[in-house]
C-alpha cells in the first residue's frame, strides 16, 4: 500500500470517529469518496502506473474504499441510534391526558329491553310482528272476546279518533292480524306502543307491551307455565321464584297473573297469560276442538323497572340525558 | 272492595291466620291484601271484572269456605212480623230488563235513630260514610248479601212505582245532587208523574230518605245486567249499586235481602211491616243450563289429569249440581248455580277446576312443537342496525308521546290533516303528531334546561296523518343536533355542528344500508327549516324525508344560542342491503390530478360534479373535494372549490398521457357547461 494511501486510510477513519453529526458524517464522505474525493482521485494515478502494480493498487484502492464505506456505515447506524434514544429522551409524552373524546349515543332503555325481550322469544322460534298503532274496535276489542259495554272494557280506559277508531289498548289486535295473514300454526310476539286514558304516578298514558300468542295442536297450559318461566330466569338473569295465580282476561281462559317474589319478600306482578279463549279461536275460523294456544303480555316499563330498580315510570318520558344515556 | 276481616270471620268461622286467608284468596283468583298489614283489620279486594259473586261478605266467605272445607253461617230470619197489608202498585214495562222487583212498605219508622256503632265501623271500614239509619242498613245489606237494595220515602211517591226505560233527552235529578240526561238505553224507576232513580245506579234526589221521613217503600230488585252493563260509564256515575248490577246480581236472593233487612230495621228503627210484593218473570230469568265437562278436554287444556274424585269434589263444593257421564269416563254434566254469571261454557269450568285445583300443582313443560327457523333479516336486524348507526355517531335515543299539543304540531304547518283524540288526557296531549321534530325540538329544551352543552338525539317512532279519508302510519327515524362537534377538551378544537356534520351522519346510515348511491340531496323548503339551508333527501327518486338547520323564527323563539340541525327520514325506505356480491380487485396503481375552480357562489357543487360523471370516463375511480373556500384573495360571489381526480384503471398502469388527455377533456366540458374558472 501506497504511503500516501495509507495515511489517507488513517486520517479518513480518525475523522469517521471523532465525527458527531450525520451531516459531518456525509462531509467525510464527500471529501474522501466524493467524485473529488481524496481517495477516488488516487484512482487517477492508476494511468500512470506500471501495468504490473496497477492491479494490485487498483485493489488496495477498492480495499480502502471499501473500509472507510463500512466504517461510515457503522458509525451513521450508531450516531442514528443515539439520536433516536436522545429524541425518546427529550420528547416524551404525558400518557396521563385523557383521549380524544367524541359524542357517545345511548339507546333509550325502552327499546334496549324491547330488543332484549325479542332476542330470547327469537330463540325460542317466535316470529316478531308489528301492526299499526290505530286500530279499529273489532280488532281491538270485539275479535278478542270483549264485546262492547262489557265490564272488562273498563280496563281498558280507551282513547278514541273516531266513531269505530281507537288507539290500540294493547298489541293483541297484532296477533290477530298475523293470524288472519299467516294462519296456524302460530308463534309470534307483538311488541309495541299501547295507549291507555290513565295518567297518575304510576300509570302514563302511552307505554310499551309486549304480548305473545301460540297456537298449534297439543300445546297446553303446562306449556305455557314452562316457557313463561324460563322467559323470567332469561330477562331477569337468575332463578327467581315466581307464582302463577288465577285471574281474569276476556281473551283467555283459564288467565293468570304471574308474580315474582322481590328480595323484600312482596309478590310483584309482572305480566298475564292464560290459554286462548275459544271464542278468540273461532273468530279466527279455527276448531277450537283440534287447535289450542296460549297468549300472554307484559309491560315493558316494569320489567325495566323492576330489573333496574327505577322508581318513577314517568322518568322514561322526561328523556332528561342524565337519565336515558345510563342505559348503554 | 273493602271488608273488615272480622265480618268474614263471623259469617264463615275460619281457622286460618290472615296472611293464610290472604294467600288462599288471592291464589284462587280474588286478588287481596290488607288495607293496613300492621294491623290487618280491613280486606282490601280488587275483583275481576267476572267474579260478579264475590261482591258481597258472603261471596269471599264461599270462596274460603271452598277452600278450606267450611259450612257458611247463614242467618235464619224468623217469620217477621206483618203489621199491615198496603202495598205499593208495581208496573214493570219489560221483565226482560227487570225480571225481579219486590217492595215492602215499612211504616213508622224511626229515622231519627242513630245506628249501632258495631254497624258504623263495619260501614266505614269497607268505605261507606254513615247516613240515616235506613239508608246505613241498606248499604249493609249490600255489603253482606251482594244484593243493592233502595229505600223511598212513600210520601214522595205519586200512586205507584213504574220500571221503564228513559225517553231520550229525560233528564233526572239524582242522590248526589247532580241532574243526568238519559235515552231509551237506560231503565228508570219512576211513578205516576217523574223518574225516582235510574235503575240499578242510583236513585232520585227527590223520592230520597231525609230527616223526616216517616213510612218506606223498600225495593231489592234483579235487572238484567246486559240492561245495566255500560250504563254507569256514559253517566260517568260510578255506584256500588251499578257496579254489582253491571256484572250480575243472583236473581234468587232478593227475598232474602229484603227480609233481612226488614229485620235490622224492625230491630234498630222499628216500623211496620207490609207484606213483600212480589213481581217476578220467572221466563226472564232462565234457569242455568248444565254444561258438558269432557275429561279429554281437561287434559287438552290444562296439560294433567285430575282424579276423577278430585274434579267432583271440586265442582259440588263450588255448589255445582254434577252428574257423572258414563260413570265420569266421559265426563260430567255440570249445572252452576244461579250467582255464577261467568260460568257459561266448558272452558269457564275447567278455569274453576284449574284454580281450586291450584295452578302451582300443574306442571310445567317444554313445547314439542315443531319450530320453523327464521331468517331474522328482516325486521329485528334493521331496527338494531339503524340504531346502532345512530348511537354509533353519537345520538341518544328519547321516546316521546305519539299525542301532543295542537300548538306544538302547528310548528309543521297546516296541510296535513291531523288526527285528533277526541276524549283527550288535556289539549297538551290531543294530535297525534305529524312529525318526530317538534318533540325532539321539546327534548332539546328540556336538556339545554339542565345544562346539557353538547346534544344529539334520535328518535325512531310512527308518525299520523289523515288524507284522503284514510288514516296512515309511518314509520319514521329523526334527530335533532346542537352544540359543539366535541366536548369542550385539549387538542381539539371545538367547532359548532353544521349540516354537513349531521348530513355526514346521515349518509353513513345511507352507507350501512347500501344505498348511498341512490340518494340524492337537493334544496327544498320546509316549514320547520331555514330556507335555503334545507335539503330534501330522495331515495331513488322517491322524497324520502329532509335535513336542514331550524327556521331563524324557531331559534328566536326559542331563545337559542346555536342553530340546531335536524332530520326526519321514512324509515320503511330504509332497506337492509340486498344480498352482497364479492368484487374482484387486482391492483393497478392509480393517479391523481387536483384542480381548484372558482365558481359563482350560488353554483352547487353537484351539478358540476355530474357534468364529469357523465363523460363516463372508464379510468376516472373517483373524485374527491378537498377545499371549499371563500374570502380572502377570492373575489366576492365566487368560491373556490378544489378537486382531486383519482384515475385508476383495473388491468393495467395509466400512462400520463393517457390521464392528460382525459383531463383536458374534463376541463373542457365544465368550462364549457358552467360560468366557472380554471385557477392555475
Amino acid at each position: 500500500m501506497t504511503v500516501i494511501l495509507s495515511d489517507l486510510l488513517i486520517a479518513a477513519l480518525n475523522e469517521i470517529k471523532d465525527s458527531k453529526t450525520l451531516a459531518g458524517l456525509d462531509d467525510i464522505r464527500v471529501r474522501y469518496l466524493g467524485k473529488k474525493g481524496k481517495i477516488t482521485t488516487q484512482l487517477k494515478l492508476l494511468g500512470s502506473m506500471d501495468p504490473n502494480e496497477k492491479p494490485i493498487f487498483g485493489q488496495e484502492i477498492n480495499a480502502t474504499k471499501k473500509r472507510v464505506e463500512d466504517e461510515l456505515q457503522l458509525k451513521k447506524t450508531e450516531l442514528k441510534k443515539s439520536t433516536i434514544a436522545k429524541n425518546i429522551e427529550t420528547s416524551s409524552i404525558d400518557v396521563t391526558l385523557p383521549g380524544r373524546e367524541y359524542l357517545s349515543g345511548s339507546i333509550h332503555p325502552i327499546t334496549a329491553t324491547l330488543m332484549e325481550i325479542e332476542n330470547i322469544f327469537l330463540s325460542a322460534g317466535f316470529n316478531i310482528e308489528d301492526g299499526p298503532e290505530i286500530e279499529n274496535e273489532y280488532y281491538n276489542f270485539s275479535a278478542l272476546n270483549i264485546p262492547e259495554n262489557h265490564p272488562a272494557r273498563a280496563m281498558h280506559d280507551t282513547f278514541y279518533v273516531g266513531s269505530d277508531l281507537l288507539l290500540r289498548t294493547h298489541t293483541s289486535p297484532v296477533q290477530i292480524r298475523s293470524m288472519e295473514k299467516e294462519g296456524v300454526p302460530i308463534k309470534v310476539i307483538a311488541p309495541g306502543k299501547v295507549y291507555r286514558r290513565d295518567s297518575d304516578l304510576t300509570h302514563i298514558p302511552m307505554f310499551h307491551q309486549v304480548e305473545g300468542l301460540v297456537i298449534d295442536q297439543g300445546i297446553n297450559f303446562s306449556h305455557l307455565k314452562g316457557i313463561l318461566h324460563e322467559f323470567i330466569n332469561c330477562f331477569f338473569e337468575k332463578e327467581l321464584e315466581l307464582r302463577f295465580r288465577p285471574s281474569y282476561f276476556p281473551f283467555t281462559e283459564p288467565s293468570a297473573e304471574v308474580d315474582i317474589l322481590s328480595e323484600d319478600g312482596k309478590w310483584l306482578e309482572i305480566l298475564g297469560c292464560g290459554m286462548v279463549h275459544p271464542k278468540v279461536l273461532e273468530n279466527l275460523d279455527l276448531d277450537s276442538e283440534i287447535y289450542t294456544g296460549y297468549a300472554f303480555g307484559m309491560g315493558v316499563e316494569r320489567l325495566v323497572m323492576l330489573k333496574y330498580d327505577i322508581k318513577d315510570i314517568r322518568l322514561f318520558y322526561e328523556n332528561d340525558l342524565n337519565f336515558i344515556s345510563q342505559f348503554n | 272492595m273493602r271488608i273488615p276481616t272480622e265480618w268474614i270471620k263471623e259469617f264463615c268461622g275460619i281457622d286460618a291466620t290472615n296472611d293464610q286467608m290472604v294467600n288462599q284468596l288471592t291464589m284462587a283468583g280474588v286478588e287481596c291484601c290488607f288495607l293496613d298489614s300492621s294491623t290487618q283489620e280491613i280486606l282490601d279486594l280488587s275483583l275481576t271484572p267476572n267474579r260478579a259473586d264475590c261482591f258481597s261478605v258472603i261471596g269471599i266467605c264461599r270462596e274460603l269456605a271452598v277452600l278450606n272445607n267450611l259450612i257458611i253461617k247463614t242467618d235464619k230470619h224468623d217469620d217477621l212480623t206483618i203489621h199491615h197489608q198496603s202495598e205499593m202498585e208495581i208496573d214493570i214495562e219489560s221483565p226482560n230488563d227487570c225480571p225481579v222487583f219486590m217492595t215492602r212498605i215499612i211504616n213508622n219508622i224511626d229515622i231519627n235513630r242513630e245506628t249501632p256503632d258495631w254497624m258504623i265501623k263495619r260501614l266505614e271500614s269497607s268505605g261507606f260514610k254513615s247516613n240515616n239509619i235506613i239508608v246505613d242498613i241498606t248499604n249493609y245489606i249490600m255489603l253482606e248479601t251482594g244484593q243493592p237494595l233502595h229505600a223511598y220515602d212513600l210520601s214522595k211517591i205519586d200512586s205507584k212505582i213504574q220500571v221503564r226505560r228513559g225517553y231520550n233527552n229525560e233528564k233526572i235529578i239524582l242522590l248526589d245532587e247532580t241532574i243526568k240526561k238519559v235515552n231509551k238505553t237506560f231503565l228508570l224507576i219512576t211513578d205516576n208523574s217523574k223518574a225516582l232513580g235510574i235503575a240499578g245506579i242510583m236513585g232520585g234526589q227527590h223520592s230520597g230518605i231525609s230527616a223526616d221521613t216517616e213510612n218506606i217503600v223498600l225495593e231489592s230488585a234483579c235487572f238484567n245486567h246486559k240492561t245495566i252493563m255500560g250504563r254507569s260509564r256514559i253517566l260517568n256515575l260510578h255506584t256500588e249499586s251499578g257496579l254489582r248490577f253491571e256484572r250480575g246480581v243472583d236473581p234468587l236472593i232478593q227475598k232474602h235481602a229484603i227480609e233481612r233487612a226488614t229485620q235490622l230495621i224492625n230491630e234498630y228503627s222499628d216500623g211496620q211491616n207490609g207484606p213483600i210484593s212480589i213481581k217476578q218473570d220467572d221466563e226472564s230469568i232462565p234457569p242455568k243450563q248444565p254444561i258438558m265437562l269432557r275429561k279429554k278436554r281437561i287434559h287438552q287444556i290444562l296439560g294433567i289429569t285430575i282424579a276423577n274424585y278430585k274434579v267432583y269434589e271440586i265442582l259440588t263444593k263450588l255448589d255445582m249440581r254434577v252428574v257423572e257421564q258414563e260413570y265420569g269416563y266421559s265426563g260430567w254434566l255440570v249445572t252452576p248455580p244461579s250467582f255464577r254469571f261467568d260460568i257459561n261454557e266448558e272452558c269457564d269450568l275447567i278455569e274453576e277446576l284449574a284454580r281450586i285445583y291450584g295452578y302451582q300443582n300443574i306442571d310445567e313443560k317444554n313445547e314439542t312443537q315443531e319450530t320453523t327457523l327464521s331468517n331474522t333479516r328482516k325486521r329485528s336486524t334493521r331496527i338494531n342496525r339503524i340504531n346502532n348507526v345512530m348511537v354509533g355517531r353519537g345520538y341518544s335515543e328519547v321516546i316521546n308521546y305519539s299525542f301532543i299539543s295542537p300548538s306544538m304540531n302547528i310548528m309543521m304547518g297546516t296541510d296535513s290533516k291531523t288526527i285528533d283524540i277526541k276524549n283527550p288526557l288535556s289539549i297538551e296531549m290531543s294530535v297525534m303528531r305529524t312529525s318526530l321534530l317538534p318533540g325532539l325540538l321539546q327534548n332539546l329544551m328540556y336538556n339545554l334546561q339542565r345544562q346539557h352543552e353538547n346534544i344529539k338525539l334520535f328518535e325512531s317512532a310512527k308518525i299520523f296523518t289523515h288524507n284522503d279519508k284514510t288514516n296512515r302510519e309511518k314509520d319514521v327515524i329523526a334527530g335533532i343536533c346542537y352544540g359543539s362537534k366535541t366536548k369542550e377538551q385539549w387538542g381539539l378544537e371545538s367547532n359548532p355542528i353544521d349540516y354537513y356534520d349531521v348530513k355526514g351522519d346521515l349518509e353513513m346510515l345511507f352507507s350501512d344500508l347500501g344505498i348511498h348511491d341512490q340518494v340524492t340531496y337537493s334544496k327544498d323548503s320546509h316549514p320547520m327549516l331555514c330556507p335555503g339551508k334545507n335539503a330534501k333527501i330522495d331515495l331513488d327518486g322517491i322524497t324520502v324525508g329532509h335535513v336542514g338547520e331550524l327556521s331563524p323564527e324557531l331559534i328566536m323563539e326559542l331563545d337559542l344560542v346555536q342553530t340546531p340541525i335536524l332530520f326526519e327520514i321514512d324509515k320503511n325506505h330504509l332497506k337492509l342491503p340486498n344480498q352482497m356480491h364479492y368484487q374482484d380487485h387486482p391492483y393497478f396503481p392509480s393517479s391523481r390530478r387536483d384542480i381548484s375552480l372558482l365558481i359563482p357562489e350560488n353554483q352547487e357543487t353537484l351539478a358540476i360534479l355530474k357534468t364529469i360523471q357523465q363523460l363516463e370516463i372508464p379510468i376516472l375511480k373517483n373524485v374527491i373535494i378537498f377545499d371549499v373556500y371563500k374570502g380572502k384573495n377570492i373575489e366576492s360571489g365566487l368560491i373556490s372549490v378544489a378537486l382531486g381526480l383519482i384515475f385508476q384503471a383495473k388491468s393495467r398502469t395509466l400512462t400520463d398521457e393517457e390521464i392528460d388527455r382525459y383531463m383536458s377533456n374534463i376541463k373542457r366540458q365544465i368550462v364549457s357547461n358552467f360560468e366557472l374558472k380554471i385557477r392555475q
